[in-house]
């Protein structure tokens, strides 16, 4: 239970937490009184959506059970109402068939019979003749109807009534005047049948009660379970805002909703923790692969101004200065090219795209750069694929693939090739660029594709490092990825785009 | 020519007043967009430079009153922003050219000739003539010496934005811009590769060469 600790609470530390709590703004407050639980309780969305359905439940309830008691009195009622046309009936037509002598023994004998039944002759001065029940009210007796009336119990003459002398009654009855003149009154006692009703009420009441507390404890269990589980997962998210990133919601086997809430947080804290500890990566590296070059740009400027003595050698120094910043302003476009694509260019500057014509046309831009590096660059490029994409982009993705083709490619016997292929494959589009060269080792392959990656071998050559992985981006931002794959032999790069 | 130049930054700005005088421009300098909308509105420039963000008033917005205003003074904005989105902005305002900073002097100043010196398309000439040669633009023929030459197509393309800009320095990212749709500094030296093919079938076996490499700078094709 939450609220166990009031205990130590009570030891004089709670308010100091409270206070402190408040202060730093922790949103759920381990240690708290009794009395702050429930107040917090009460402002869960959990703990009043469950009251209102308590409230809702049992005003349903009362208006169906209410309902039903109706329904049973007007049937009970209408039931009483027939049994009693009926009597009168049969007591009219034993009038006329056998006189009102007969018929008044036939009263008589109903009206000794033990049960409800309500019986009243007299003749039209208002004296009883025959009956169980005495002191009806006057207009009962002048006039025909349906009455609902109180009465003395059993001072009915010669009455053997069950119930004790000079009670008083309730009854309903239908007074009619017979042919001969005399008044007969046929009724039935409505005390049992408010006991009925009473009974029903009292079923009802105790019902309530049970339901009410029911719905309390359930509703209360029901929230605290659900807040138990909210509460540990905002638990952890304020770990993680103070700093603990490697913290995760928990996960429990129930595979409920929460465990589905728990599972996408977890998968959305991986992705930050990894986008964190590659703009780490990225940070270490921009501090290595900016600062090498500006240092030796210092330095060069230094030792110009220091050894520098014809205009000559003067003028050498500065080229190379520029030719070094320029390098610079390249790896620097190249690092906020790949962060923009990263966070997603504006949709604006996707079009509808010729792939194949894009894929021909950096094709023909480099011929002759491969052919004077010895290689052949042939093309296999289906015409007509064409998609929604930023076709500088692929562009430049397709012409970084190529220049790293080109430069990686060489062999020593002139046979080098590089292949330039785009086409259809089960729904996607494949670009890729394949390589004779000498590829690059399996283990090393995924590592290529990262910032600043130049593998061993091409650290002497020319270039940021971020050849591919602006490719890679260029590619997520297009829905599909990079494959460095191995063309035995040779490196054969895939770009795989979804076609839609 | 005259140039107006709305920058911020004095010390770049002083630069390149400095630099446009050592090659025989008259620079206006404007350090805010207020001023720089008055003066650009106020006196006739060949050309103007204008920084896309400046205090009190940005780049965009100037150009869009002048052109609103019908001023047809070809502008040239320098922007920090380099993405494609931010050049298809830059030019549906009504600017001719977009240079991203940082950039070579040498870059800044071939944009700038070839934008003083711009012809409307109605005025476009149907034939280019350098020395002995003739480049048709309609038949797509090309004549050194009354000898034809034969191009590919985008060898011809290449040697048509050359003739049109005949006696004007082009650079490597115009050519790239212009004659392959392409916004990006290319790693190798692509574009020189393909200026070696042209001049093979121009300039071989002629005396007098027609296509010129300027160095740090671009090339350019003169008589």
């Amino acid at each position: 239970m939450p609220d166990a600790r009031p205990g130590e609470a009570g030891k004089g530390a709670p308010s100091a937490a409270t206070v402190k709590n408040r202060r730093d703004g922790t949103p759920r407050p381990a240690r708290q009184s009794l009395f702050a639980r429930i107040a917090y309780l009460w402002r869960t969305t959990t703990v009043r959506l469950t009251f209102l359905f308590i409230l809702i439940f049992v005003i349903a309830a009362i208006v169906l059970l209410a309902f039903m008691a109706y329904q049973s009195s007007v049937v009970l009622q209408r039931q009483q109402g027939a049994d009693i046309d009926r009597e009168i009936r049969q007591f009219q037509r034993m009038e006329m068939q056998q006189g009102a002598q007969a018929m008044a023994l036939a009263v008589q004998r109903f009206a000794n019979r033990p049960g409800a039944g309500v019986y009243y002759l007299g003749d039209d001065l208002g004296h009883q003749l025959v009956g169980n029940i005495t002191g009806l009210p006057d207009n009962v007796l002048s006039t025909d109807g349906f009455y609902t009336f109180s009465y003395d119990r059993g001072g009915a003459l010669g009455a053997g009534q069950g119930g004790p002398p000079d009670s008083t009654g309730y009854a309903v009855a239908r007074s009619v005047t017979l042919p001969s003149g005399l008044r007969l009154v046929v009724g039935r006692d409505v005390v049992e049948r408010r006991g009925f009703s009473e009974i029903i009420f009292q079923g009802f009441a105790i019902g309530m009660l049970g339901i009410v507390l029911l719905s309390v404890v359930a509703g209360g269990l029901t929230a605290n379970r659900v807040l138990k589980r909210i509460d540990s997962i905002s638990g952890t998210s304020a770990k993680i805002m103070s700093g603990a990133l490697s913290e995760r919601v928990q996960v429990t086997k129930r595979h409920d909703e929460f465990d589905a809430l728990a599972t996408d947080l977890n998968a959305m804290l991986d992705r930050i923790e990894q986008l964190m500890v590659g703009l780490k990566e990225v940070t270490d590296n921009v501090a290595h692969d900016l600062k090498t070059p500006l240092t030796r740009l210092r330095n060069k400027a230094e030792s110009a101004l220091r050894e520098g003595r014809t205009p000559e050698q003067l003028r050498e120094a500065l080229e190379t200065t520029i030719a070094e910043s320029d390098q610079l302003i390249r790896t620097f476009n190249a690092l906020l090219m790949i962060a923009r694509v990263e966070a997603g260019t504006p949709s604006g500057a996707f079009a509808e795209t010729d792939i194949s014509t894009v894929a021909e046309d950096v094709a023909e831009l480099y011929q002759p750069v491969a052919e004077d590096a010895g290689l052949a660059l042939i093309t296999d490029v289906t015409p007509g694929i064409s998609m929604m994409a930023n076709r500088e982009l692929v562009g430049q993705a397709l012409v970084n693939l190529l220049e790293n083709a080109i430069k990686y490619a060489g062999r020593e016997d002139g046979d080098g090739k590089v292949v330039l292929s785009a086409g259809r494959t089960d729904g996607r589009i494949v670009i890729s660029v394949a390589d004779n060269g000498p590829g690059i080792p399996e283990g090393d392959r995924e590592h290529a594709i990262e910032r600043f990656v130049r593998l061993e071998k091409s650290r002497t050559e020319p270039g940021s490092g971020l050849g591919l992985s602006l490719v890679s981006a260029v590619a997520r931002l297009h829905r599909g990825e990079l494959r460095l794959e191995d063309n035995a032999p040779g490196l054969r790069a895939v770009l795989d785009l979804p076609s839609d | 020519m005259k140039i107006l130049l709305v920058e911020d930054d004095r010390e770049a700005a002083s630069y390149l007043i400095q630099a446009l005088d050592e090659v025989g421009h008259v620079t206006h300098h404007a350090s805010d967009g207020e001023t720089g909308y008055a003066m650009a509105s106020g006196m006739d420039y060949d050309v103007m430079i204008i920084d896309r963000m400046l205090p009190r008033r940005d780049g965009l917005s100037i150009i869009e009153s002048l052109r609103a205003e019908g001023d047809k003074t070809p502008v040239l904005i320098l922007s920090a922003l380099g993405e494609v989105d931010d050049r298809v902005t830059g030019l549906r305002a009504g600017g001719d050219d977009y240079l991203t900073k940082p950039y070579a002097f040498s870059e800044l100043l071939a944009r700038v000739e070839v934008l003083a010196r711009r012809v409307s398309p109605s005025e476009a000439q149907t034939v280019y003539q350098v020395g002995d040669l003739t480049l048709e633009r309609l038949s797509r023929k090309v004549e050194r010496d009354g000898e034809t030459i034969l191009l590919q197509p985008r060898e011809f393309r290449l040697l048509e934005y050359l003739m049109k800009h005949a006696g004007q320095v082009v650079t490597r990212t115009m050519l790239l811009e212009n004659v392959w749709d392409y916004h990006f500094d290319p790693q190798t030296n692509v574009i020189d590769v393909h200026m070696s093919r042209l001049r093979s079938k121009i300039d071989k076996g002629h005396s007098s060469p027609l296509l010129h490499t300027i160095r740090g700078a671009g090339y350019m094709i003169r008589a």
